[in-house]
């Protein structure tokens, strides 16, 4: 029985993936309402199959999977509908969320918090352009491993001694760490390029047998936005689909309980010091992912990106999202890659000088103000919201629901 | 004895030390607040920034130095005061990282502010002591009137706080409320009260250092002067230990005298790397601190 809905799922995630691609395939040339119009049916009709209690996917990683592939799918296919600006936009938002991904599994599941994650995304950064620079032919997958890596080791190194303590340490660290960053890219100037920092070697662009498909409007800046896009999305689905299998994993039951309950956790076996380093090490990986990803995107890397300020605003999206949840993320995401427009939206409309003192200032006046707001009002952020409706909406009626997964306590 | 103290070796402790006490008092301020409210304050530099921008700048153009100084401080006072009342009374017995997230909130916002009145263009203070070092002879000393000055302040502040926690009833009260909150309160101490002026005296402590650093006759007082110097605060803090104020005014010196050293014969930049690496050593050696009395957490 379980293994007939099983098979069941997957065969219309396949027909969903399959229609999806085949409009896709059909966008270019058409251009016109009529694919946007078939493929939002087969969104709606694939998740609504997705959804319905005969089909719904019993096993939670193939749910994931199934989630994870259709989102990606209709994002891939709504890129080629979109602008060349909203799609940069979206992207830069894409590779943010991944970013925010790690920090909010490093609160959510061992309630610490890091203040270096944006120096963490600026040794991605610095490892994607490095390598790149020095081995032009290796794929971009290669490419991007090997910044995680890098990402990964700084992380250990920084983790190893300070999660090993209860209390503000690893926050206090890494602030440090943050404060630092750019002194440290200047000390090895060498590699790094001081502060005009690094040009890739070369544009990305799609493979000659996709490249078909990647013509997008006339200009080649706009073919070449739409494959990063692409590429940034297929990357951040895939972290999305990781980050989610290891919120419920072993490993993050784990890590839940030594930030509950440390003797617990330990009479259970569950080693502390390796737990909490674990957690560090991936949000550290993640974040290298996402700033090796606007590398990517940019095609260039500066210092000036990766300094004290961008690991503030890092924490402050997450927390507006909804920080220990995954959709947070991804609401933080997008409230960063809009955040821009948003401000000098509020600068125009207000009548700011909009070179004066106060409204160059107003992002931050605006994110830390969000910061404490969110923190001290609802610590868990829009998601946390979210979910403490649908918990209220669900356990109102006589039908007690199994409990959802709400992922912080906070 | 001329050619000793001119040499380099001299030189460089004499420098060490006089940044050295700016990280003891940075550590100091915040070992204050870390002792009684258990909370890492990560406004601890922005909060006396604040104060130092109000009392220097703003009350600058119509007092003299010193009252401008005595301005400064009291608004301080109203800040840490002020801050623990609204900000962070809310926040006792929360999650650890919901204080974290509030301070470094209220640091964006400070930071902001303070750029959005007064730009982000460095302002020299003036002083009445001039930055210029003193001649043995024909070699200048690594000492100037200034750094004079600025090593007897925080000499002079160091000891008006261990004065008034050794010898003083405020002071007994002030220490058995970090130690023994329900004990205290049931002897009669007003913990809250307690609390509230731990954060008082705390960002007094950081607004003379924040005006002995916007002294600096190189640096100028920018909304951002403060995050470098808490760095290097918070790491002399987790070195010395942050239940020892001692121990980490010490770490302070040794760690201000250590890095002058490294950036007169490695390089500027290498002084941060160096900093984390001496952090990263004693926290793998000495969790607690290297001065810390208390033993390791155990579960």
């Amino acid at each position: 029985m379980k293994f007939q809905l099983q098979r069941q799922a997957i065969f219309a995630t396949g027909v969903m993936v399959l229609g999806v691609v085949i409009s896709l395939l059909a966008t270019p040339s058409l251009r016109d309402g009529l694919a946007l119009a078939v493929l939002t049916l087969l969104a709606l009709s694939g998740g609504a199959v997705l959804l319905s209690k005969r089909t719904r996917v019993t096993h939670p990683v193939l749910a994931r999977a199934a989630t994870s592939t259709s989102a990606v799918s209709v994002s891939l296919v709504a890129t080629f509908f979109f602008s060349s600006t909203t799609n940069f936009n979206l992207a830069i938002g894409a590779a943010m969320a991944v970013t925010l991904v790690g920090l909010s599994f490093l609160t959510g599941v061992s309630g610490q918090v890091s203040l270096g994650n944006g120096a963490f995304m600026g040794v991605g950064a610095f490892a994607m352009a490095i390598w790149s620079n020095h081995h032009a032919t290796t794929p971009i997958v290669v490419t991007l491993l090997i910044s995680i890596v890098a990402g990964a080791i700084v992380g250990l190194l920084l983790g190893l001694p300070a999660t090993r303590l209860r209390g503000p340490y690893l926050a206090g660290m890494t602030l440090a760490f943050a404060v630092a960053f750019p002194a440290i890219l200047t000390y090895f100037n060498s590699w790094t390029g001081g502060d005009g920092g690094l040009q890739l070697p070369s544009a990305a662009n799609p493979p000659h047998w996709l490249s078909a498909l990647f013509v997008h409007g006339s200009s080649s800046l706009t073919s070449s936005t739409l494959w990063l896009t692409d590429i940034t999305i297929v990357a951040t689905g895939v972290a999305f689909f990781f980050m989610a299998n290891l919120f419920t994993s072993r490993v993050g039951r784990a890590m839940r309980l030594v930030r509950d309950n440390e003797v617990a956790a330990e009479l259970v076996g569950v080693n502390l010091n390796r737990t909490r380093v674990l957690a560090f090490v991936i949000s550290s990986a993640y974040a290298a992912l996402g700033g090796a990803l606007w590398t990517f995107l940019n095609n260039s890397v500066t210092p000036a990106t990766y300094s004290f300020a961008l690991s503030i605003v890092i924490l402050s999206v997450i927390v507006i999202g909804g920080i220990g949840t995954i959709p947070g993320a991804l609401i933080g995401g997008l409230v960063y890659a809009y955040s821009t427009n948003v401000i000098s939206w509020i600068t125009n409309q207000t009548g700011l000088n909009p070179q004066g003192n106060f409204a160059s200032q107003l992002n931050g006046i605006i994110f830390g103000g969000l910061l404490i707001v969110t923190m001290m009002l609802a610590p868990r952020g829009v998601a946390g919201v979210y979910y403490t409706l649908r918990h209220r909406r669900a356990t109102r009626g006589d039908v007690v629901s199994p409990t959802k997964e709400t992922y912080a306590e906070a | 004895m001329d050619v000793f103290l001119t040499s380099r070796i001299v030189s460089d402790v004499l420098g060490g030390v006089t940044n050295g006490v700016i990280y003891g008092l940075v550590a100091l301020s915040l070992v204050l607040v870390w002792r009684s409210t258990g909370i890492l304050n990560f406004a601890q530099g922005a909060m006396p920034m604040m104060a130092t921008y109000v009392g220097m700048v703003a009350f600058g153009h119509f007092f003299g130095y010193w009252i401008s100084v005595v301005i400064a401080v009291l608004v301080g006072f109203l800040i840490g005061a002020g801050t623990e009342r609204v900000l962070v009374r809310p926040l006792y017995g929360k999650p650890e990282i919901n204080p974290v997230v509030v301070m470094v909130g209220f640091l964006t916002v400070l930071e902001a502010v303070a750029a959005a009145i007064w730009s982000s263009t460095p302002r020299s203070l003036t002083t009445p002591f001039s930055p210029i070092d003193f001649r043995l002879g024909a070699k200048p000393f690594a000492l100037s009137a200034f750094s004079v000055y600025q090593i007897v302040t925080a000499i002079v502040v160091m000891v008006l706080v261990a004065v008034l926690f050794r010898f003083t009833n405020l002071g007994l009260q002030l220490r058995a409320s970090a130690l023994a909150p329900e004990v205290s309160r049931l002897l009669g101490v007003r913990v809250n009260r307690m609390l509230t002026l731990g954060w008082t005296l705390s960002t007094g402590v950081g607004t003379v250092t924040a005006i002995l650093v916007s002294s600096n006759f190189f640096t100028g007082l920018t909304p951002q002067v403060m995050d470098g110097i808490f760095a290097f605060g918070f790491i002399a803090a987790a070195v010395g230990g942050l239940d020892s104020p001692v121990g980490s005014i010490i770490a302070g010196v040794v760690i201000g005298i250590i890095l002058q050293f490294v950036g007169d014969y490695v390089n500027s930049n290498a002084i941060i790397l160096v900093a984390l690496a001496i952090l990263i050593v004693s926290l793998m050696a000495r969790p607690n601190g290297v001065f810390s009395a208390v033993k390791t957490r155990r579960v």
